[in-house]
């Protein structure tokens, strides 16, 4: 008995004593250690890029209930600024978009680096498809299922869904572009799986500038954005926008110059809303006051066209060079321009997509 | 006949003379405590003559004593009392009267001797405006300041409503309290309890000898050698709530023949705790200390102490967040770095303190102090910095589940697939979610690797507040009858404190950009404005490549002057005592940009517009004055002044009446006077002095053991201004809410008592706060962003700060909706007042306490706190939050957004335990364990703040607020103290 007593009576002073180290425990307030470089994925892929975009048909957001995997290189950058929130990754057959919905993604994500895609619960998707004779395919994009329906794919944002599908692998030089002639552009009906060249960096020559520019702008764009008295569109001219996008800054600069001022408020077709200059819908503006008060950056198309077709040159007014000036000469007519970025579909028309000023090559 | 006659004569002139040799002279006077200024019976006097004791007595009930048939000459008369530090006064009879001392005031001793300021929950609340100071600093015998000063300060009970700022703290004599923002100071000396035990405190709107005070009393540590308790003394305490160990050693001389006297004080304090990870102390503490007292009885003592250490902060985070983890505890600060835990808000401070006093009595009836008071150093706090990366915070609101889901799809948020995936993120516990739940400094490093030009996406700067202030006190007290006493002085202040940042770590990077990165995602084709810099980018044609150590962002001298005259005078004459006091003083102050912001250019040393590549830079105000970052503001100046009037009387059988009334014209401080002071001079428009007015109503009663105070006060507060700062990811920048004309309204009553029963050594004690402390104005509102030059809103009424509408409400069809009449318009039920925030309205405790002769104490205390509320945003209170983006203010969007939210009361229960022992009547050796919470109740919100940001609704028809964020208590906690002393 008494040897279980002393036995019981060790056990508890060890015990306590354990825990009265657990309990005076130092903490660590020293030189913490450079952590160790994150180690690189490598998985094998199942799938090209162009037969996962062939899995797609046209207005069917499918999640993907297969354990496909693709492997593609980054082509794209978001530091500079115009792309926002999601990469494209190319493999020999195509490119396509990874809506990941995070900034900064070139952080993680590097120009020339590997990334494999595990497909399984993702969705396969397409943004900016139009039915009818003046419309057309849009691009086949990865992202997330989007219950409200409003896209076909939202962005995947939550880390831990982006980390359990996105795997950055090993790192390499930038995706050298392949330079596409006009016959190799796509066509309206187009889409990742019948042209290799949508979605993918290339290069396109000696394009001239169009003279027009498209540039949707909202009065107030914390308000409804699909209401057409809250629309201002900027089409068919240039209206005096000389620069390949528009900041906050520029649109005020702009906008104080009155060059806008004749531009009609509201959808085609539904001019109800006054001028920019003289607005008159209580709900959005009654004066041009009321529009400058909710000033904000805007992304512009810049026409160009290379032979007979048309490319829409797209920047966003948040990228760091969208206030640039596009020089005169290109303005004028003067010089052509050679351009290296993401060719896309928007409604069957070409649109194109620079990482950076350093993309656009003035032929003087 | 004659013979007779003479004979009688003579006799009756020797008895005469006989009577005139028995000496007619005396002292006498009444001994009340300093705190509270209560009788104290029971006291002992003695008088001493030529070191031989003369005569003794005892004071009565009513604190009264009486010495008689003292022969004129001059005596020193030792006073001693249980609970108070004895004290020596010399007194001279002359002219055969007895003399009337008046009052005379013992010093409490601590009662609580080992429960110090170290043992307050501290938090990091610096972005909301919230200071790390303790609530009230009381050592003495009122029964109210001992068990609330130190029991409620873990609920952060705020003395009376009144913010830590209208305490007075005076250390030997020099107002502490911070000059640039007023708060009070106690964190230069913490740690350094022995050292800074011995102080004078009022409550109230009572005055003291060294200051007149405000209205929420006055604190004055003495921290000469002479006042440290003489002896060695070690002791080792260990708290499981803030840091594991303290090991401190005391020693003071006393006054030795030479006339010096010696102290001095070190503590070290280490360790984390049980409750909230990233928490820790790494801190060193030390005192020292010479006095000299000189033959003609004046003393000039130097001393010089300082807290040097690191300091882990805690983090609120919102409820959402707290029920993830299944912690209230939860502290998003921290994370791990090669898996040991590593904070990224550390405070990293060494403030060293000197101070030269010189006292001396010229006469008997006047006692003369000066004191200069230096203190410098530095005060830095670390954050995370990051540049085009994403958020690294693991509760940043995009990571939540809320993000992705809300029940209410009128928020927006409907993926519930997206939602079941950040709850997984967060509810898995395992060590490959650590890096989701806490901050992920291994991806956090390698994303500055992955940079091949070196640079930084992520740094840890270190904000620093680095302080020259130089103070100057100089006091008197005249006795200029025996029933009037005059004090005065006047007090001087130069302070410069500068603001910067540094960067304290690169993370693994080469080096940091000194640019704005806001301002260039606004002027992309500008370079020049987003300099933080510009005229290194102008010189060199880049920005800065900030290495470790460099400065970066801001940089600005605050600089402040400020001048005090102050006289009090006291008649009293048996039992009834008068004073009157007042002020007059001037404050001044302004900003000096070090460094030239882009943004706000300003003019050049010549005074001509700067310009980059043919654009001007220099932008105006809508006055036409240049926004400038560089170089002096304006400078802004006050006048400031105060009158005090209190009347006392003293009855027989101890009890006492009071009444205090003020008024105050106080200068605003530097932290609220500029609309961004990180950025640029512009001064807040409107601003003016805060107008105080107070008065207190008091009874107190002390007999035989039993001890009361009942006070009534009233307080209202006119024109105070504040400056909100808070980081808004939005605009990935400190968002400025500047509000003048806030004018609050603290009225209510405390009780505190203490009844002896019938045990022996057992006694039962309560108090009770209850007041209601609330706004009573709407004020105006100037919202900046520090990183761009427009105006969000400049002077804007914010129509719901001071209340809100309650509309009625009914149920109709299975919903509640608010009533309308049969115009159509919502039916009012009245107003919600809103509160000045997070301290309970009313507090309680009733406490049951044991001593034994063999030096045993027990207590066991139960709280109860109610009607706290949470700190409200401004924003939220303005018509465009409740309007939505539509513009349409609707009752339900008024209710929703203004509503102040209110806590929910709590019940806590306290235990406290110790025991003395002496050996041979020398040593003394002894512990005493806190524990705190004994229920675990780990529901009870301490504060916590609201958010800056809004969601708009699905049909962008209104706003809904982003979720609140929160402070908790800890759950049991304890804290043992062992000491020893000789």
């Amino acid at each position: 008995m008494k040897k279980i007593l002393s036995i019981l009576t060790l056990a508890a002073l060890l015990a306590s004593c354990t825990s009265l180290i657990e309990e005076f425990q130092p903490v660590f307030t020293s030189k913490y250690e450079d952590p160790a470089v994150s180690k690189t994925v490598s998985l094998k892929p199942n799938i090209t890029i162009a037969d996962l975009c062939a899995l797609y048909k046209t207005g069917s957001p499918w999640q993907i209930d297969r354990d496909l995997i693709i492997a593609g290189r980054v082509t794209t950058t978001d530091k500079p600024g115009n792309f926002y929130k999601s990469l494209y990754i190319q493999d020999e057959t195509g490119g396509i978009e990874l809506k990941l919905g995070k900034n900064g993604l070139y952080n993680y994500y590097q120009e020339g680096q590997m990334v494999y895609v595990r497909c399984f619960g993702l969705t396969l998707g397409m943004y900016g498809y139009k039915s009818g004779n003046y419309g057309g395919q849009g691009m086949v994009q990865l992202g997330y299922i989007d219950p409200t329906e409003s896209y076909e794919t939202a962005y995947l944002e939550s880390s831990y869904l982006i980390d359990s599908h996105v795997f950055a692998g090993e790192k390499g030089e930038k995706v050298v572009p392949e330079v596409i002639t006009e016959s190799q552009l796509p066509q309206t009906y187009d889409t990742q799986a019948s042209n290799p060249y949508i979605g993918k960096l290339v290069t396109l020559k000696g394009l001239k500038y169009a003279n027009q520019i498209f540039c949707m702008l909202y009065i107030d764009s914390n308000k409804e954005k699909k209401m057409s008295a809250n629309r201002i569109f900027l089409s068919d001219a240039t209206w005096g926008v000389t620069t390949w996008a528009m900041s906050e800054n520029k649109f005020k600069e702009y906008f104080d110059a009155g060059l806008w001022d004749s531009v009609q408020i509201g959808n085609s077709g539904d001019y109800n809303y006054g001028t920019v200059g003289q607005p008159k819908d209580p709900g959005f503006a009654m004066s041009k006051a009321d529009i400058r008060a909710h000033a904000a950056a805007y992304s512009v198309s810049q026409y160009f066209t290379m032979g007979s077709r048309e490319i829409q040159l797209r920047t966003s007014g948040y990228s760091k060079f969208g206030d640039e000036e596009i020089p005169k000469s290109v303005l004028d007519g003067t010089a052509t321009v050679d351009m290296t970025g993401i060719l896309s579909l928007y409604q069957g028309s070409i649109q194109f997509t620079v990482n950076s000023l350093e993309d656009i090559v003035i032929n003087e | 006949m004659i013979k007779k006659l003479t004979i009688t004569a003579v006799l009756l002139l020797a008895f005469v003379q006989a009577w005139a040799q028995l000496p007619s002279g005396g002292v006498k006077g009444i001994v009340v405590s300093r705190a509270g200024r209560t009788p104290i019976a029971g006291a002992q006097v003695l008088l001493m003559q030529d070191g031989d004791k003369v005569a003794t007595a005892t004071t009565g009930a009513d604190g009264a004593f009486l010495i008689e048939a003292l022969a004129n000459g001059m005596y020193e008369m030792q006073l001693s009392a249980d609970g108070y530090v004895s004290a020596n006064v010399n007194v001279t009879v002359d002219g055969g009267f007895v003399k009337d001392m008046m009052i005379v005031s013992l010093l409490p001793e601590q009662v609580v001797a080992e429960v110090d300021d170290s043992s307050y929950v501290e938090f990091d609340m610096e972005d909301s405006g919230f200071t790390d100071n303790p609530t009230i600093m009381y050592g003495s015998t009122d029964v109210f300041a001992n068990l609330a000063g130190y029991g409620f300060s873990s609920i952060r009970f705020k003395n009376r409503g009144y913010e830590s700022e209208s305490q007075d703290v005076y250390l030997a004599g020099v107002k502490m309290n911070d000059a640039i923002t007023g708060y009070s100071p106690f964190s230069l000396w913490s740690g350094l309890n022995e050292a800074m035990r011995s102080k004078n405190t009022t409550i109230g709107m009572e005055s003291a000898d060294y200051g007149l005070g405000h209205f929420n009393g006055m604190t004055n540590i003495l921290g000469n050698p002479t006042s440290v308790r003489p002896g060695w003394r070690f002791s080792v305490l260990s708290n499981s709530a803030l840091y594991r160990l303290r090991l401190m050693a005391n020693y003071a001389s006393g006054e030795l023949d030479n006339g010096f006297a010696y102290a001095f004080n070190v503590s070290a304090r280490v360790g984390g705790n049980d409750w909230i990870e990233g928490v820790y102390y790494k801190n060193i503490s030390y005192y020292a200390g010479v006095e000299k007292k000189f033959d003609s009885g004046s003393r000039l003592a130097l001393f010089s102490f300082a807290n040097t250490g690191h300091r882990g902060a805690q983090n609120a985070s919102t409820q959402e967040v707290y029920n993830l983890m299944g912690d209230n505890m939860y502290n998003s600060n921290w994370g791990y770095q090669n898996g040991v835990v590593r904070n990224s808000r550390v405070r990293k401070t060494f403030e060293p303190v000197t101070v030269l006093k010189y006292t001396a009595s010229p006469t008997d009836r006047l006692d003369v102090a000066a004191t200069v008071l230096y203190r410098c150093g530095w005060n830095g706090y670390t954050a995370l910095d990051w540049y085009d990366a994403p958020d690294p915070r693991p509760d940043y609101y995009r990571n939540l589940p809320s993000y992705f889901f809300m029940d209410d799809d009128d928020y927006n948020r409907s993926n519930e697939e997206k939602f079941a995936w950040a709850s997984e993120m967060w509810n898995t516990r395992s060590k490959d979610f650590a890096g989701y739940q806490h901050l992920n400094w291994d991806r956090l490093y390698n994303v500055n690797y992955n940079q091949a030009d070196g640079r930084s996406k992520y740094a840890q700067e270190q904000r620093h507040v680095d302080q020259r202030d130089l103070n100057l006190a100089l006091s008197a007290s005249w006795y200029a009858t025996d029933n009037l006493r005059l004090d005065g002085g006047i007090s001087g202040k130069i302070n410069r404190t500068e603001n910067y940042k540094k960067i304290a770590d690169l993370l693994g990077g080469q080096y940091f950009l000194n640019i704005d990165q806001f301002a260039e995602r606004d002027f992309a084709s500008n370079e020049a404005l987003t300099q933080n810099d510009l005229d290194y980018f102008l010189t060199n044609g880049s920005a800065e490549k900030i290495v470790k150590g460099g400065k970066y962002g801001y940089d600005y001298y605050a600089h402040v002057r400020k001048a005090q005259a102050w006289a009090n005078g006291t008649w009293s004459k048996k039992g009834f005592t008068a004073s009157l006091g007042g002020t007059v003083g001037y404050e001044s102050f302004w900003r000096e940009g070090l460094v030239r912001k882009g943004l706000f250019a300003g003019l050049d040393d010549a005074g001509n517009e700067i310009s980059y590549q043919g654009r001007t830079l220099t932008t105006y105000d809508h006055k036409g004055r240049p926004i400038t970052s560089k170089g002096e503001s304006e400078k802004l100046g006050f006048l400031t002044y105060s009158g005090k009037l209190s009347l006392a009387y003293l009855l027989k059988g101890g009890h006492r009446f009071s009444l205090n009334a003020g008024y105050f014209n106080d200068a605003p401080t530097f932290k609220d006077a500029f609309v961004s002071p990180r950025t640029r001079n512009s001064v807040i428009e409107g601003l003016t002095t805060q107008k105080t007015i107070s008065a207190d109503v008091n009874y107190q009663w002390s007999r035989g053991g039993y001890n009361l105070r009942v006070t009534g006060f009233w307080t209202k507060i006119k024109d105070q201004t504040d400056l909100m700062s808070v980081y808004d990811d939005s605009q990935q920048s400190f968002v400025n809410f500047a509000l003048t004309g806030i004018d609050q309204r603290h009225a209510g009553i405390e009780f505190g008592g203490k009844m002896p029963l019938p045990v022996q050594g057992l006694s039962l004690s309560g108090v009770l706060s209850w007041g209601e402390y609330i706004y009573t104005s709407n004020p105006l509102m100037t919202m900046t962003v520090d990183n761009s030059s427009e105006i969000v809103y400049e002077n804007a009424l914010i129509p719901f700060w001071k209340d809100s509408p309650k509309y009625h409400r009914v149920n109709y069809d299975k919903m509640n909706i608010i009533e309308v009449d049969w115009e159509g318009n919502p039916i009012l039920d009245g107003y919600q007042k809103h509160h000045v925030a997070s301290t309970p309205e009313l507090a309680t405790a009733l406490s049951l306490n044991y001593r034994t002769r063999s030096y045993w104490f027990f207590e066991l205390t139960g709280q109860y706190f109610a009607h706290s509320y949470l700190d409200m945003n401004p924003l939220y209170r303005t018509m465009a939050a409740v309007s939505g983006a539509d513009g349409i203010a609707t009752p339900e969007e008024i209710e929703y957004m203004a509503t102040q939210e209110e806590f929910s009361p709590a019940f806590l229960m306290n235990l406290r335990i110790g025991k003395s022992w002496y050996i041979q009547r020398k040593y003394n050796f002894g512990f005493s364990l806190n524990v705190q919470n004994l229920l675990n109740n780990r529901d009870v919100r301490t504060g916590g703040y609201e958010q800056s940001r809004l969601i708009s609704s699905t049909g962008k028809s209104r706003y809904y607020k982003f979720d609140s964020k929160y402070f908790y208590m800890p759950g049991t906690n304890y804290m043992l103290n062992l000491y020893f002393r000789f």
